[in-house]
Formats: C-alpha cells, structure tokens, sequence
C-alpha cells in the first residue's frame, strides 16, 4: 500500500497532496494518509464523499514515539 | 488591492448591514457546530473547500450577484486557496484571515455609558469576545486599571490598556470558568498584578464586601466592591463599580441565569443561587445596570453596542426571576440542564490551576459559542 506523509501540514494540503497521489494511482490500489491535523478526519471524510475516485476505507487514531496523535486515513482508487 | 479582511472587519460590515457573500469553506461538521453571526443576517453560502479542489467547475456557481465574496474557514489557509482560485476566474474575492480561530478570538472594546456623575471619573470597557458571547471587563481610572474575566489572548488586553495609558493593577475571574481558559494567571504576573478567583489552588482570600480603591496619583478614583455572590460556582463573585453598574459574572445574565449543575451539585448548588437572586440582588437598586460575562444571542447587544440590563427590568423579565420558591427554583434548574460545554471539566482543572495546556489544544477546546447561561427553553425543546 502507497503511504502518503502529511504529519505536520495544515489543510488544504493534506487534502490537495492526497487528490494528487489517488490522481496517479490505478483503480483498486490504496493509499494510507499519515496527519496530524485532528480537522483532516471530516475532512477526508467529506472529500471522498464527493470524490468520483476515491472511498475511504478506514479511518483510526494511532500514537507516535512522541506522544502525538496521528490520523490515519485509509482510501481506495475506485474509479 | 487586499485580498483579505480581518474579522474586525468582517463583524463591521455584518453589524452596519453590507452586502456580501461570506462563502464558507469548513467541512459539514464544523460549519453545523458552529457560524459567524452579527447584529444582522449574514448571507452564507456554504461549500467545503475540498468540493472545489475536486471540481474546480463549482467555483463558477458561486454567486457574484451579491456583492464581494469573503471566504472563511477554520484557520484561514483552505479559503485563502478558495478565494485565490475565485479571483483566477475574476470573482471580487478576499479571505477572512485567521478563520473561524481568529473569529473566537476577537474581542471588541465596547464603552459602557455612565451617567453624569461618574462620567470622567472612571471608564468601563465591556470586551465583547463576538464569537464565543464572553465578555470580559477593563474598569480604568486614572492611571490604574483592573481586568475582571480576561480570556486568553492576553495580548489584546495589554495592548488596549496600555492604550488608555493606564497599567494593569488587579485581575480578577468572577469564578472558575467552564466554558474558556482563563488569562488571568498569566497576564497578572506580567503586571505585578494581583490575581484573583475564587477556588484556584494556592489563592489568597478575598472577603465578601472587600472595597478596593482605583485611580492614580490625580486622585480619580473609583470603588470596586467585591460581593459574594454563589450559586454558578460557589465561589462566584460579583463586582459593584462605582455607584451603579454591577459586573454579575455568570450568575445573572440579561435574559437568564447562570446554569448551577456544571459541578455536579445541581440542587446544593441551585438553592445558592436562588438566595443569591433573591437575598443578595434584592437589596440592589432597580437602575442598576447588571453586566455580565456572557450572552447566548446578538439580540441582547442594545444599540450602544453593549450587552447589558437595568435590574429593574431583569427582575420583570428573566424567566428564572419569576420563580418565588426555593424548592420550584431547583426543580426548574434541573429540568434545565442542557449539554455541558465540551470538555468542560478539563478546561476547570486549567483554570484551577490542576493542569497545563498548550495554547494550539487550548483553542481546540474553546470552539464553539458558550453554553453556560441555564435555558428552559433548550429544555423544553429536547424534551418535546
């Protein structure tokens, strides 16, 4: 699976860099997004609704060496 | 020309009724929670930015009709994009810098009118927080000031007394806020100020009718009047300025009272209020101009642009002042428990002093409009 760092960036980056990598992606392949912005979780959630290309297959919470929270989006390239 | 507006700037538009699109490009989620509001309606269209990354085509429904369009969202980057790529297809379009983050923040220094004789003698600032319905006080006189419930961006407060050429003397909280971490403990050390709230860890005591003298060496000065006054916290404080305004905290608001069941103690804690409402504020004139630390909607911001009541006319109109018995008022207090701020018992342990936190989570934990006021009507609408 394809992992896409964006621990760090603010939106609209996480958002535009994962449009980008899921643009060059073929259909059935994933991509794992790594954030840490706690707003990117309704927000991947509201763009793969509207993405005619991508659906999001998980979403979780996991903890680095550092103690922060990362967010953990999971999409599939549908079409 | 500039591409974008502050939220000053935004709130002044909204309250003299300009025309504009706020087009706001949160997700559904964070635009259901919570939107920017002023003394009129704001005419919003609302479209996530990450719709118009995906179909950048949608930026052309974006109606240009009626009047520029300023693109707001959480922190101000994402309708930055939004408003850059509108301009791109000639659209009048600029960015609410900051966001909602910088709407939560921004305070606006409103002057409380005096009658005559007081007039010139002291000032009262009411410093209206427009996105979170807190206001926090600056009493001046002279070259002395004290600060009665500042919220974090202490920054905005040192910058504005020391604009009115005074320096911070006394910070004081009305109580143990539930709804906003206090600036208080930060910005009286800063001063060599006292600091005071009732309950936090390691705090001197006041006492009930402390007088405190201010004013400078011209000898203006003003007394500020400590009184007990518990029920929201059983620490709550209120603070008699001069002969006629009261600063009430969160125990009576212009159209309402101070919820009494954020600690737990919904009923102990009820029939101090209600003594409080009906012992202590009955010997308290009706020309008393009663201001308070919250407001739950615009309407209660009068045409001087301050949010505030004569007792008299509380004393006629809160519904909570209509209930004569203890045992009713605590039924009534019960029934109107609603949902309690979000994160409301770590934001107490901060303000207590019992925790930390950084100023990023800080601002996470304060979004949204304050939800401290007891609503009865709130009730009754979930229970139907």
């Amino acid at each position: 699976m394809k992992q896409l760092d964006v621990r760090g960036a603010k939106c609209p980056l996480p958002i535009i860099k994962a449009k980008k990598e899921i643009d060059t992606l073929g259909v059935g392949e994933m991509l794992e997004i790594l954030a840490t912005d706690p707003g990117s979780v309704a927000d991947f959630k509201g763009w793969a609704k509207t993405s005619k290309h991508a659906e999001l297959r998980e979403q979780r919470t996991e903890t680095d060496d550092t103690g922060r929270t990362i967010y953990v989006h999971v999409l599939e390239k549908t079409a | 020309m500039s591409h974008s507006i502050t939220v000053a700037e935004l709130l002044s538009k909204i309250d003299a009724g300009e025309r504009f699109l706020l087009l706001d490009v949160r997700n559904d989620e964070e635009y259901a929670r919570w939107k920017v509001e002023g003394r009129h309606p704001v005419d919003t269209v609302h479209r996530p930015y990450f719709d118009f990354i995906e179909e950048e085509s949608l930026l052309d429904a974006v109606p240009r009709d009626r009047g520029p369009v300023y693109a707001i969202c959480a922190k101000g980057d994402s309708s930055d994009l939004i408003a850059e790529m509108l301009r791109e297809r000639g659209a009048d379009a600029s960015n609410v810098e900051g966001g909602m983050v910088a709407y939560g923040e921004y305070l606006q220094p409103v002057r409380v009118p005096l009658d005559t004789d007081e007039a010139g003698r002291f000032e009262i600032w009411q410093m209206n927080r427009r996105g979170k319905g807190c206001l926090s006080y600056v009493i001046r006189s002279g070259a002395e000031a004290i600060v009665v419930d500042p919220s974090r961006n202490i920054g905005e407060y040192e910058r504005f007394v020391a604009g009115l050429g005074a320096e911070i003397v006394d910070v004081f909280d009305t109580h143990v806020h539930a709804d906003h971490i206090s600036g208080g403990p930060s910005l009286a050390p800063r001063h060599h100020a006292r600091y005071f709230v009732a309950g936090r860890t390691g705090m001197e005591a006041t006492h009930d009718d402390e007088q405190i003298q201010l004013g400078g060496p011209d000898g203006v000065t003003v007394t500020v009047k400590l009184l007990a006054t518990p029920g929201h916290t059983p620490g709550s404080t209120s603070f008699l300025v001069g002969r006629n305004h009261l600063l009430s905290g969160d125990t009576l608001f212009v159209a309402s009272v101070g919820r009494p069941d954020l600690g737990g103690h919904v009923v102990e804690w009820g029939r101090m209020l209600f003594h409080t409402l009906t012992e202590r504020f009955a010997a308290l004139p009706d020309d008393l101009v009663v201001l308070p630390a919250h407001y739950a909607a615009t309407s209660e911001i009068d045409a001087n642009g301050v949010v505030c009541g004569r007792m008299g006319v509380l004393r006629a109109t809160v519904p909570e002042l209509q209930i004569h018995s203890e045992a009713e008022f605590v039924e009534a207090m019960k029934n109107a428990v609603t949902t309690p701020p979000a994160i409301y018992e770590q934001i107490i342990r901060v303000n207590l002093g019992e925790r930390t936190v950084e100023d990023s989570e800080a601002s996470e934990w304060e979004l949204g409009k304050n939800q401290c006021a007891a609503s009865m009507r709130r009730a009754m609408e979930a229970a139907s």
